[in-house]
C-alpha cells in the first residue's frame, strides 16, 4: 500500500518563511518555523483532528473567519498570522471558556508541573477571568477502573479519551453520555473500564482529570526525573519512559518511537512495575539448604554454583530467557560451551530447528518490520495472539485495517501444513495485493511437525514473493521478549553467535529435558527463565527433569514454581529498570536499555555473576562493565560489526536497514 | 401566487390519488421522461432557488457541486425542522407528503443520486407517519424504486426518525446522527458534496426547497425566478407566531415589507400591545425593532438589517414581555441544544445562561452586560458549528438594542435583592426605563421562569456514579 | 442475552433499511424504549446484542437525544412546549398546571419541559404520546388529563390534525 509521499513547500508564518511537508496540519508546519500553536484535543496518533477545543485558532490571509489549524493542511504560499490581535483574543477567550468549569486545584492535582492546561494558560491565556458563577460539580474522584481515577470536574472535554477507546484500541467502552454543558466521559452503566490498553487515556489526558491509581500523590513532576528505556516485558520491547524518584520507578509512560510501539504502551507493560520493584523480589544470593532456600553470601552462592557446574561440565544444560540480553545470552554461550564445554543451551521454547532454517526464516530480505503491518495489503496472523503474545502489534494491525483497509487473516499451522488449505491461503492474500505481511509465532515450529511447519513458511512466502517485494515480509513473534536478540548471540544448539556453526550440536530445550530425565545431563542453568511457569512449556516433562537435576542454578527476580522448588542456588536478577544492555526487536532493531534505578539490595547486574563463574570455572571473559559487555557483543555477531551503543540512541538501530545502507555505502 | 399552498387544505392532498387528481407526479413525468439529468439541473440553476432551511444557499449549485462518477451518492432531506418558530415543514409534509416525495425523485435524479433518506425530528410523529403512507404509495406507483417510470433513474427512500435533538438540523450533525452517532457536528472542509453520509458526495436539502422543485420543473426555472425579487426569488413559507392574533404558515412572495407578513397577514400583536422586537428568521437570528418593519423580507434585505431570514419564522415579541426574560429563553434554548463538541459553544452558551439568571436574582452590575457582549462577541466565528453564533448574535443584538433595559433591570433585581443600585448615578436612560418598568409592567413575568432541561448541571445523574437508581 | 423476538425482529428490520446497520440505532432505541419503557440497562444491552455495538455507545447515543429517557418515566409522555412562542402564549403557567394535575401519579404521566416541538402555530401547545394539541389553556388541563387516562383521543377539537393552513389564500 502506498506509504504517504511528502513534498515540501514553503509558507510564510509570523511573517517567517518556512518549509513544510505539505498538507501536514498547520499546528505541525508551524513546528518548522519553531512557532507554536497550542492544542489540546489535537492528537494525530488518534487519527483525523477533530478541532473540538478550538485552541489552535489562526488566521490565514484569505480566509475571513479564524481556521483551527489542528485541521488546515499547509499549502504553498499559505500566509498565517499566530500573533495577530484577532487570533490572541481568540486564544485568550478559549482559555477562559475552558477554565469555566476547570476547578483550578492545581496544587493538589498530579497533573500540575506536567499540565498542558497550565501550560497553555500560562502562555496564552489572558491571565485573569472573568466568570464568578458557580462551577459544575461531581463526585471525585472516582474509579474508572483498578488502575485509573477519574476526576470529572477537571475534564475540558477534549475527546481524546474517547477518541482513544474507540477508534484506536476499538473496544467502545469509554464514552460521553448527556450532552452540552452536561457532557461527561463514563462507561456503560458505570461499569469499569476494563481494557488492555486503557491506560494510555492517562498519557492523552491534557488535565488531570484521568490519573493513575497507583501513581496519585506519590511525586510531583519536579521531585523526579526520567529515564528512558525498553520495556521487556514481551517481545514488542516498547519504548518507555521510566520516571523516577529516590531511586524507585514511579510511574511508566509510553516513549513514541512510531517504528516500535507508534507511541502507545499496554497496561501490562504501564502498570507491572510496582511488582517489579516491590516486596516480593530476590534481592540477595540464595542456596537451597536442607530443603530450604536460604539467603547467602554472592561468594558462598558464587561457590556453590562454580562448584556444582564444574561437577557437572559438559553434562550440563541452560535456559535462557525473560528479560535476559543479548550480551547475557552471549555470556552464558560463552560460560557453556568454553568454561563447561557444553553445548546444551537454547533460547527458543519451540526447540531447535536445523541451521538452515534459522537462516533462512532470518534471512534479511525476507524481514518485515513494525510499520509494514499498517501498510501491507494484507496481513496473515499465523499460530500468535498478538493481544496476548505482543499487545502493542494488536493495534498496530487495528490501525491497518480501519486507516488503510489492510486485509487481517488468521490461520493456524494446520492449514499451513495441508496443500489445499495452503494454496487457499495464499490465494486469499494475494487477492487483497502484493504487499504481505505474515506474523507469526515461535509456537508454529513446536513440535514434530515444526521442521515441517517452517518449510511450509518459507514455502508461502516464496509463493508470495515476499522477498522481492517492498514492504511484505514475514515477521516472528518469539516465546521470550529478547528471542530473536538471543539466538543472534547464539543462544542454539547448533550455532553460535550470528548463526555460524560451532562444533558439535547440543541438545535443545526439549532435549535437555530428555537428557535431565534419562541422567545423561545432571545441572540446569536458568537464566531468567523457569520452565514451570509459562504455557509455552511442558511443565509435566520439565517438572520430571528438574526433581532429577542436581545442580539447578538460577538467574530470578522472583520464586516462581520451579525456582522455588528445585533451584539449589538462585542469583537475585535484574529487572529491566536496572539493566544496561542490548535486546533485539522482532523485527530485528536493536534496542538499548539503560539502567534508570539502582540495583534493590545485593542484586548484582546478570553479566557479572556469568563473567565471574566463568573465571571460577578457568575462562576469562574480559567483562569489566556492561559496555564492554555490548562491545564483546557486538564483535561476536558478523552482523552486529561496527554497531555501538551510540548508534544504538534512544530509537534504536534497525539491522535490516543498517546492512541496506551498508551494502549501498 | 401559490405554488406550495396551492392546494393544501384540498381533503385528502396526501393520499396519492387526490395528489394525482391535481397534478401531482407530472413534474416527475415530465422531468424523468423529457429532460436529461443536466436540463433539470439546469432549471433549477435558473430558478436561482435559496434553500429554505436557513442558510439559504442556492440550490441548483448545491446540486451541481456534487461529483459526477458512479459512486454511492445520497440525497438527504432535512426535515429536522427545529429552529425556535418554524413549522412550515411540518405543514407540508403533513398535508402534501407526495409533493415532497415527487421533489426529492427530480433532485436525485439531477444529482445522480441512487440512495435518500428524510431525516425528520422524532417529535414529527404524525409527518412522520403521513410520510410513511405516502411513501408506500408512491413505491407502488413506482415513483420510488428501481428503473422509475422506464427512465433508468431508480432510488431508495427510508424515512428516518431523529429521537430530539436541535443540532440535528445542522447538515453534518444531521449525518453523524443518520448514521446511527451522537449529533455531533463535523468539521468542515470535507464538505458533504464530497463526504458526506458514509463519506460518499450526498446532498442535502430542506423540506420546503425540495417541495419546490415540482413546481420549478412544472413552470421552468425562469418563470419562477421572476417571483419574488433578484437575489431572493420565488415563493417562501413563513412561519410566524408569538404575540401575533393570527399565527400561522403564510405563503408569500419573497421581498414583500415584513410589515405586510406580521400586521397583514398575522394581524399584528393584541389590541393594545406594540411590538417590542421581532426574530425575523427564527431565534437564531438577530432580534429586529419596530423601526425595521419596513425592510423587505428577503434574504439580502433582512441582511442588510443586521439580521437574517434565515428559515422564514418571524416570532413577534410585544411589549409585555421583558427583554431579560426573552435573552434567558434563547439562551437556555441553546445551552440544553449545544452538542457540547467545541468549547466556545458548549461553555459560553452555559456562562450566558448563568449571567443571566445573575442579573434576573439581582447580583449583577450593569459591568455584567459589557462581559455577556463580549462572551457572545468570543463565540461568533469560533465555533465548530454555527449553533454557538446562533445564541450569540441573538443575545449580542438584544444587548445591544436593549441595554437601558437590561440596566434598568439589573437595578430593579438589585433593589428587590437589597442590595441597593449598582451606581451612584444611573443613566438617565436606565432610570426611564426601571421607571416604565416598574410602572407599566405586569408582576415579573415568568417567560424565563421555566425552560427545558433547565437543570443545574452537575445534579444529574451519573455525577455520583450510581445514577442507574431505578434499574 | 434473550431479546424479545418481537423487538429482535423489529431492530433487524430497521438495519436492513441501511447501508451501514448502526444507522439503525435511533430507530432501535426508540423501539426498546416502547418495550421496556425507558433505556434502561436491560433495553440498552439488547439492542447492542441485536445490533453488535458495545452497549456504552448506545447509551451514549441514548443520552444524546431528548425523545430517549435515561431513567423510568410515566407511560405517557406529555411535552409541554416552553419555547420562546409557546411561553409568550403562557406556556409556563400551562406547564405549572399539568406538572400540579399530574405529580401525585409519575407511573401515568412523564411530563417534561420540551424545546420547541414546531407548533407554534398552536401556541401554547402540549405533545402527548405524540399527538399535538393546541392552543391550551390552563381550564383544557383537567380534561386534557382525563382523555389520557381513558385513553380516548385527546381533546380532539384542538389536535392540531384538524387545523387548516392559516394562509386566508392557502388553495383547497
Amino acid at each position: 500500500m502506498p506509504r504517504p509521499e511528502q513534498r515540501t513547500i514553503t509558507f510564510t508564518i509570523d511573517g517567517l518563511e518556512v518549509q513544510a511537508p505539505e498538507n501536514s496540519m498547520l499546528v505541525d508546519a508551524a513546528k518548522h518555523g519553531d512557532v507554536e500553536i497550542p492544542v489540546f484535543c489535537y492528537e494525530p496518533k488518534l487519527g483525523n483532528p477533530v478541532g473540538a477545543c478550538r485552541m489552535c485558532l489562526v488566521e490565514i490571509e484569505g480566509i475571513p473567519k479564524l481556521q483551527t489549524g489542528c485541521s488546515t493542511p499547509v499549502k504553498d504560499g499559505m500566509v498565517v498570522h499566530t500573533q495577530s490581535d484577532r487570533v490572541k483574543i481568540a486564544q485568550q477567550s478559549i482559555v477562559e471558556f475552558l477554565l469555566i468549569n476547570h476547578p483550578l486545584d492545581c496544587p493538589v492535582c498530579d497533573k500540575g508541573g506536567e499540565c498542558p492546561l497550565q501550560d497553555i494558560t500560562f502562555g496564552w491565556g489572558s491571565g485573569v477571568s472573568r466568570f464568578i458563577e458557580p462551577k459544575r460539580h461531581f463526585v471525585k474522584p472516582l474509579e474508572l477502573s483498578p488502575t485509573i481515577a477519574i476526576d470529572r470536574e477537571r475534564c475540558i472535554l477534549c475527546y481524546r479519551c474517547v477518541r482513544f477507546s474507540q477508534e484506536i484500541a476499538e473496544d467502545y467502552q469509554l464514552v460521553l453520555l448527556e450532552r452540552g454543558a452536561h457532557s461527561y466521559v463514563a462507561t456503560f452503566d458505570g461499569h469499569p473500564y476494563e481494557a488492555p490498553f486503557s491506560g494510555n487515556i492517562v498519557e492523552l489526558c491534557p488535565v488531570g482529570a484521568l490519573t493513575s491509581r497507583a501513581y496519585r500523590f506519590r511525586a510531583r513532576p519536579w521531585d523526579v526525573e526520567d529515564a528512558g528505556s525498553v520495556c521487556t516485558l514481551c517481545p514488542s520491547q516498547c519504548n518507555v519512559s521510566l520516571t523516577v524518584r529516590d531511586e524507585r520507578v514511579m510511574r511508566v509512560l509510553a516513549r513514541d518511537n512510531p517504528e516500535v510501539d507508534d507511541g502507545w504502551l499496554c497496561d501490562r507493560g504501564r502498570f507491572a512495575y510496582p511488582r517489579l520493584g516491590g516486596q516480593e523480589r530476590v534481592t540477595e544470593p540464595l542456596i537451597r539448604d536442607g530443603g530450604e532456600l536460604r539467603p547467602v553470601s554472592w561468594e558462598r552462592a558464587l561457590e556453590e554454583a562454580a562448584t556444582g557446574l564444574g561437577r557437572a561440565g559438559k553434562s550440563t544444560g541452560a535456559l535462557a530467557g525473560g528479560q535476559a540480553t543479548g550480551e547475557e545470552g552471549l555470556l552464558l554461550a560463552r560460560l557453556m560451551r568454553e568454561g563447561l564445554g557444553s553445548p546444551h543451551l537454547d533460547s527458543r521454547v519451540a526447540g531447535a530447528l536445523p541451521l538452515e532454517l534459522h537462516r533462512a526464516l532470518g534471512d534479511p530480505s525476507l524481514q518485515a518490520k513494525v510499520s509494514d503491518l499498517e501498510f501491507a495489503h494484507a496481513v496473515l496472523v499465523l499460530d500468535t495472539e498478538p493481544i496476548e503474545d505482543a499487545p502493542i502489534l494488536d493495534l498496530r494491525l487495528r490501525k491497518g485495517v480501519r486507516r488503510h483497509g489492510m486485509k487481517l487473516l488468521r490461520a493456524s499451522s494446520h492449514q499451513l501444513l495441508g496443500e489445499e488449505s495452503a494454496r487457499e491461503l495464499a490465494r486469499e492474500l494475494t487477492a487483497a495485493g502484493e504487499e504481505i505481511v505474515v506474523l507469526w509465532g515461535e509456537r508454529l515450529t513446536a513440535g514434530p511437525d515444526g521442521e515441517r511447519a517452517a518449510r511450509a513458511l518459507l514455502d508461502l512466502a516464496a509463493t508470495l514473493s515476499l522477498a522481492e517485494t517492498k514492504g511484505a515480509g514475514l515477521l516472528e513473534i518469539p516465546a521470550h521478549a529478547n528471542g530473536r536478540g538471543l539466538r543472534e548471540a547464539g543462544v542454539l544448539p547448533n550455532s553460535g553467535p550470528g548463526f555460524e556453526v560451532v562444533g558439535e550440536d547440543g541438545l535443545d530445550a526439549p532435549g535437555i529435558a530428555a537428557g535431565l530425565i534419562d541422567g545423561e545431563l545432571s545441572a540446569l542453568y536458568l537464566l531468567g527463565v523457569d520452565p514451570l511457569a509459562g504455557s509455552d512449556w511442558d511443565s509435566a516433562r520439565w517438572e520430571r527433569a528438574l526433581e532429577r537435576a542436581s545442580t539447578v542454578v538460577a538467574h530470578a527476580a522472583f520464586l516462581t514454581e520451579g525456582v522455588r522448588t528445585h533451584a539449589t542456588v538462585v542469583f537475585p536478577a535484574q529487572a529491566y529498570p536496572e539493566k544496561e544492555g542490548t535486546v533485539v526487536h522482532p523485527d530485528g532493531r536493536i534496542q538499548r536499555l539503560r539502567q534508570a534505578v539502582a540495583h534493590p539490595g545485593a542484586t548484582r547486574a546478570e553479566w557479572w555473576i556469568l563473567a565471574d563463574l566463568a573465571r571460577r570455572v578457568g575462562i576469562d571473559l574480559e567483562v569489566l562493565n556492561g559496555a564492554v559487555a555490548s562491545r564483546l557483543l557486538f564483535e561476536a555477531v558478523p552482523f552486529y560489526a561496527g554497531l555501538t551503543l551510540e548508534e544504538i540512541g534512544g530509537k534504536g538501530v534497525r539491522l535490516e536497514d543498517r546492512r541496506a545502507t551498508v551494502a549501498h555505502s | 401566487m401559490k405554488l406550495l399552498f396551492k392546494d393544501i387544505d384540498e381533503p385528502g392532498l396526501c393520499t396519492l390519488e387526490v395528489y394525482e387528481r391535481r397534478g401531482g407526479y407530472d413534474s416527475l413525468r415530465k422531468a424523468l421522461g423529457e429532460m436529461s439529468p443536466e436540463e433539470v439541473l439546469h432549471e433549477l440553476e435558473a430558478s436561482a432557488l435559496r434553500g429554505r432551511g436557513g442558510a439559504g444557499f442556492q440550490m441548483g449549485k448545491k446540486v451541481s457541486f456534487l461529483p459526477k462518477g458512479s459512486m454511492d451518492k445520497y440525497l438527504v432531506c432535512n426535515a429536522d425542522e427545529s429552529e425556535p418558530g418554524t413549522f412550515k415543514d411540518r405543514e407540508l409534509m403533513q398535508k402534501t407528503p407526495h409533493m415532497l416525495i415527487e421533489g426529492i425523485v427530480i433532485a436525485s435524479y439531477a444529482a445522480g443520486t441512487t440512495r435518500s433518506f428524510i431525516y425528520i425530528r422524532g417529535e414529527y410523529a404524525l409527518p412522520a407517519d403521513v410520510l410513511d403512507a405516502a411513501l408506500a404509495e408512491a413505491r407502488e406507483a413506482g415513483y420510488i424504486g428501481e428503473d422509475i417510470l422506464g427512465s433508468g433513474h431508480s432510488l431508495s427512500l427510508v424515512v428516518h426518525r431523529g429521537a430530539g435533538a436541535y443540532i440535528c438540523g445542522e447538515e453534518t450533525g444531521l449525518l453523524d446522527s443518520l448514521e446511527g452517532k451522537r449529533g455531533n457536528p463535523r468539521l468542515k472542509p470535507p464538505f458533504p458534496a464530497n463526504q458526506g453520509l458514509y463519506q460518499g458526495p450526498t446532498l442535502i436539502n430542506n423540506v420546503e426547497t425540495l417541495s419546490t422543485v415540482p413546481a420549478i420543473v412544472r413552470i421552468g426555472g425562469a418563470e419562477y425566478a421572476k417571483l419574488g425579487v433578484e437575489t431572493s426569488t420565488g415563493t417562501k413559507l413563513v412561519s410566524i407566531s408569538g404575540n401575533v392574533r393570527r399565527p400561522g404558515n403564510y405563503e408569500i412572495e419573497l421581498g414583500i415589507p415584513s410589515r405586510e407578513i406580521i400586521y397583514g397577514l398575522a394581524g399584528g400583536p393584541p389590541e393594545g400591545r406594540e411590538i417590542k422586537c421581532w426574530f425575523p428568521g427564527g431565534s437564531s437570528a438577530p432580534v429586529l425593532t419596530p423601526e425595521d418593519l419596513d425592510v423587505p423580507y428577503d434574504f439580502d434585505s433582512l441582511g442588510k438589517a443586521g439580521s437574517m431570514l434565515g428559515s422564514g419564522a418571524i416570532i413577534v415579541v410585544d411589549d409585555s414581555t421583558p427583554i431579560v426574560d426573552l435573552a434567558m429563553k434563547v439562551a437556555k434554548f441553546y445551552r440544553h441544544e449545544s452538542c457540547g463538541k467545541c468549547t466556545p459553544c458548549r461553555e459560553g452558551t452555559n456562562w450566558t445562561v448563568k449571567m443571566l439568571e445573575r442579573i434576573d436574582s439581582g447580583e449583577a452590575t450593569p459591568m455584567d452586560l459589557d462581559i455577556m457582549a463580549s462572551v457572545q462577541e468570543h463565540i461568533i466565528g469560533n465555533c465548530l458549528c454555527v449553533l454557538g453564533d446562533a445564541m450569540a448574535m441573538p443575545i449580542g443584538s438584544m444587548i445591544a438594542k436593549f441595554r437601558p433595559e437590561f440596566e434598568a433591570h439589573i437595578e430593579a433585581a438589585r433593589g428587590r435583592n437589597g442590595l441597593g443600585a449598582s451606581t451612584p448615578i444611573a443613566s438617565d436612560a436606565a432610570l426611564a426605563a426601571q421607571g416604565a418598568l416598574e410602572s407599566e409592567l405586569p408582576p415579573r413575568g415568568e417567560l424565563a421562569a421555566h425552560g427545558a432541561g433547565d437543570q443545574a448541571p452537575g445534579e444529574h445523574r451519573g455525577a455520583a456514579g450510581t445514577h442507574r437508581g431505578g434499574a | 442475552m434473550t431479546v424479545p423476538a418481537e423487538l429482535r425482529a423489529e431492530i433487524e428490520a430497521h438495519m436492513a433499511n441501511y447501508p451501514d446497520s448502526r444507522s439503525a440505532a435511533l430507530p432501535a432505541l426508540a423501539a426498546a424504549q416502547r418495550v421496556h419503557g425507558w433505556c434502561s440497562p436491560e433495553a440498552i444491552d439488547q439492542v447492542a446484542c441485536v445490533m453488535r455495538v458495545t452497549p456504552a455507545y448506545l447509551e451514549s447515543v441514548a443520552s444524546f437525544y431528548d425523545m430517549l429517557e435515561n431513567s423510568p418515566v410515566g407511560r405517557h409522555s406529555m411535552y409541554v412546549c416552553t419555547n420562546i412562542s409557546c411561553s409568550l402564549c403562557g406556556a409556563d403557567a400551562l406547564l405549572e398546571a399539568v406538572q400540579d394535575a399530574t405529580k401525585d401519579d409519575p407511573d401515568e404521566f412523564n411530563v417534561r419541559a420540551f424545546e420547541c416541538l414546531g407548533a407554534c402555530d398552536i401556541a401554547p401547545m402540549v405533545s402527548v404520546d405524540g399527538v399535538y394539541v393546541g392552543p391550551l389553556a390552563v381550564a383544557d388541563v383537567p380534561r386534557l388529563l382525563d382523555d389520557v387516562r381513558a385513553g380516548r383521543p385527546v381533546l380532539p377539537e384542538k389536535q392540531l390534525a384538524r387545523r387548516r393552513v392559516a394562509d386566508p389564500e392557502a388553495g383547497t
